[in-house]
């Protein structure tokens, strides 16, 4: 699947700015980013449902809406406030229908048991929960035994164990060779379930890679340790120091240059014990890829550095 | 095109499984049917034929504008608001296929309704026809049911699921009874007789009453329900074709 240079505004608004992705057959990619980042715009383009205004795209080696013919596609949308289902028929005869529109489904049992909706098979969909609405909407788009799967948000508004399991499921399925691309906004879920994550912010991409090369974008290390008495205003004269706090005896430095900042602390004489340097964990990254960092200026453009050294690389 | 069929088969069984529409849409004109029969003398001559005759004509329409809107309008307005419509616009079926469905689940769903109400009129009315009659009668109400089949689709699109229900319900009894489905149209004042001329429920059913009082079915009535089913259509289209463009601004 590939997507270049694509272009796609809302009267003013660009949702997607000449934003190009590709993924690979077999691969599950995340594509995360904050509401309006151009998440949903994205998949509706490669699922026909939108023409892009510019850039080509291509799917399964066709354009989206002849891959979406040909059933080799599967996928669950955002419903908003419905639960995404007709009313009236049971789940095992909507799951069993929705098979026949595929020219080579799925077995209608395997699919209800993947989903874990054998027991409610005979059940209405009128009298489903929430989280088995989505569960028989995951159950439509997986019956036609599709190569490639979009996702958007599958798990929004379910509850953690409703996640987990959803995942679990997702894995086994992904685990066939299947392409899988879904959006979330649940960092957790990225760095869990994907391959490869697509950062993208209003309408661009911010960042590609895997998980560990996308927290490994973010310089900020930090570092802890204990020390009686630290002044802060002390702590922030130390090398490569950007943020400096004091709670009792803990103090944490945020530090565009880990090793520079030990230097300055050995080299000042403050007692200190328990040391610890940990890189950023993929919330922070994703905070600083995402944010406007307006008042830090030396982290704004060390993070911006950092992702055009990162984008060559992944254009090359 | 084999997902079609199983769509369309789907469509009709959900139908049929569905017990409140099954009581209304068989209930309404077969009990009419049986209330009002007796409010004149059922062998009383009218327009060409007999009372009793002219009604179950007059209650075969009804049911199939009942079985048309009510197919059409209210489940589609529901399936809209859950979002079954988008998840279906993922799926190999082609775009146009979900209103092609829904005018063909209803159209099917129509002719049960309009042979039911023929039985009463058959066992309880003692309507006698010849075979021919009963065939030539079921298949010109049948087509007038069109019209109605696509006022239901367009009500689906243009309605929210809390309105769609009390505005089917009042458009069945207005162009029921406007349409002179009730009362006969030779007995309402002129008024209501220039109302009636304009509404297709009254031309559907001429169409099965100039076939019992043995004439032939006038161009006239057909081309009226047909101008009717085109300009529904056109506004079906449109609707849809905005609510397309809208998804997603």
């Amino acid at each position: 699947m590939r997507f270049c240079s694509v272009v796609h505004r809302y009267r003013s608004v660009v949702a997607l700015d000449h934003v190009d992705l590709e993924v690979a057959r077999g691969e599950t990619l995340a594509l995360l980013g904050p509401n309006g980042a151009g998440k949903s715009t994205a998949i509706s383009i490669l699922l026909g449902l939108q023409r892009a205004q510019e850039g080509t795209i291509s799917v399964l080696g066709t354009d989206p809406r002849a891959a979406m013919v040909s059933g080799k596609v599967g996928a669950m949308l955002q419903v908003g406030g419905g639960s995404g289902l007709p009313y009236g028929v049971k789940v095992g005869d909507l799951v069993a229908m929705t098979a026949r529109l595929y020219r080579h489904p799925a077995d209608v049992a395997r699919t209800l048991a993947r989903a874990g909706l054998t027991g409610l098979a005979d059940r209405q969909t009128q009298r489903l929960s929430g989280g088995q609405a989505q569960r028989v909407r995951f159950a439509l788009a997986i019956a036609g035994n599709p190569e490639l799967v979009f996702l958007d948000e599958p798990t929004v508004a379910m509850d953690v164990e409703g996640r987990r399991s959803f995942w679990a499921m997702m894995r086994g399925f992904a685990g066939e060779g299947r392409t899988v691309v879904f959006a979330t906004h649940h960092l957790d879920e990225a760095d869990a379930v994907a391959d490869r994550i697509v950062v993208l912010r209003k309408g661009a991409v911010v960042a590609n890679g895997a998980a560990s090369t996308i927290k490994a974008t973010v310089a900020t290390r930090r570092l802890r340790f204990v020390s009686e008495g630290a002044d802060p205003a002390r702590l922030r004269e130390f090398d490569g120091v950007d943020a400096a706090s004091v709670r009792g005896s803990e103090v944490v430095l945020d530090s565009l240059d880990a090793d520079a900042t030990v230097r300055s602390l050995v080299a000042s004489g403050m007692p200190f014990s328990d040391l610890e340097v940990t890189g950023a964990d993929l919330e922070q990254a994703f905070v600083a890829l995402t944010c406007d960092l307006a008042n830090v200026q030396t982290v704004d453009d060390a993070i911006s550095n950092r992702l055009r050294d990162t984008r060559s690389e992944t254009a090359a | 095109m084999t997902g079609l069929g199983a769509f369309l088969r789907f469509e009709v069984l959900r139908l049929l499984r569905n017990p409140r529409y099954v009581a209304i849409t068989l209930g309404f004109p077969v009990v009419f049917y049986s209330l009002f029969l007796h409010s004149l003398q059922p062998a009383v001559h009218l327009a060409g034929t007999t009372w009793n005759t002219y009604f179950m004509v007059s209650m075969a329409s009804f049911g199939a504008v009942v079985a048309a809107l009510n197919a059409g309008g209210t489940r589609l307005a529901a399936e809209r608001a859950s979002g079954w419509t988008r998840q279906l616009s993922v799926t190999p079926l082609p775009t146009w296929s979900y209103i092609a469905t829904k005018i063909a689940a209803s159209m099917v769903i129509a002719l049960p309704v309009i042979c039911v109400v023929e039985m009463t009129g058959l066992l309880i009315g003692g309507v006698r026809l010849g075979l021919e009659t009963w065939l030539l009668l079921t298949a010109v109400l049948w087509a007038g049911t069109l019209p109605f089949v696509v006022l239901g689709v367009l009500v689906g699109f243009v309605a929210s699921s809390e309105t769609a229900y009390p505005l089917v319900t009042a458009l069945m009894f207005l162009l029921s009874f406007f349409g002179g489905l009730f009362t006969p149209v030779g007995d309402m004042p002129t008024v209501l007789r220039h109302v009636a001329a304009f509404l297709p429920s009254y031309h559907g059913a001429s169409l099965g009453w100039a076939v019992v009082a043995g004439r032939a079915p006038a161009l006239r009535d057909a081309g009226v329900l047909c101008v009717y089913a085109l300009a529904l259509g056109l506004a079906v289209n449109w609707r849809h074709r905005a609510e397309e463009s809208r998804a997603f601004a």
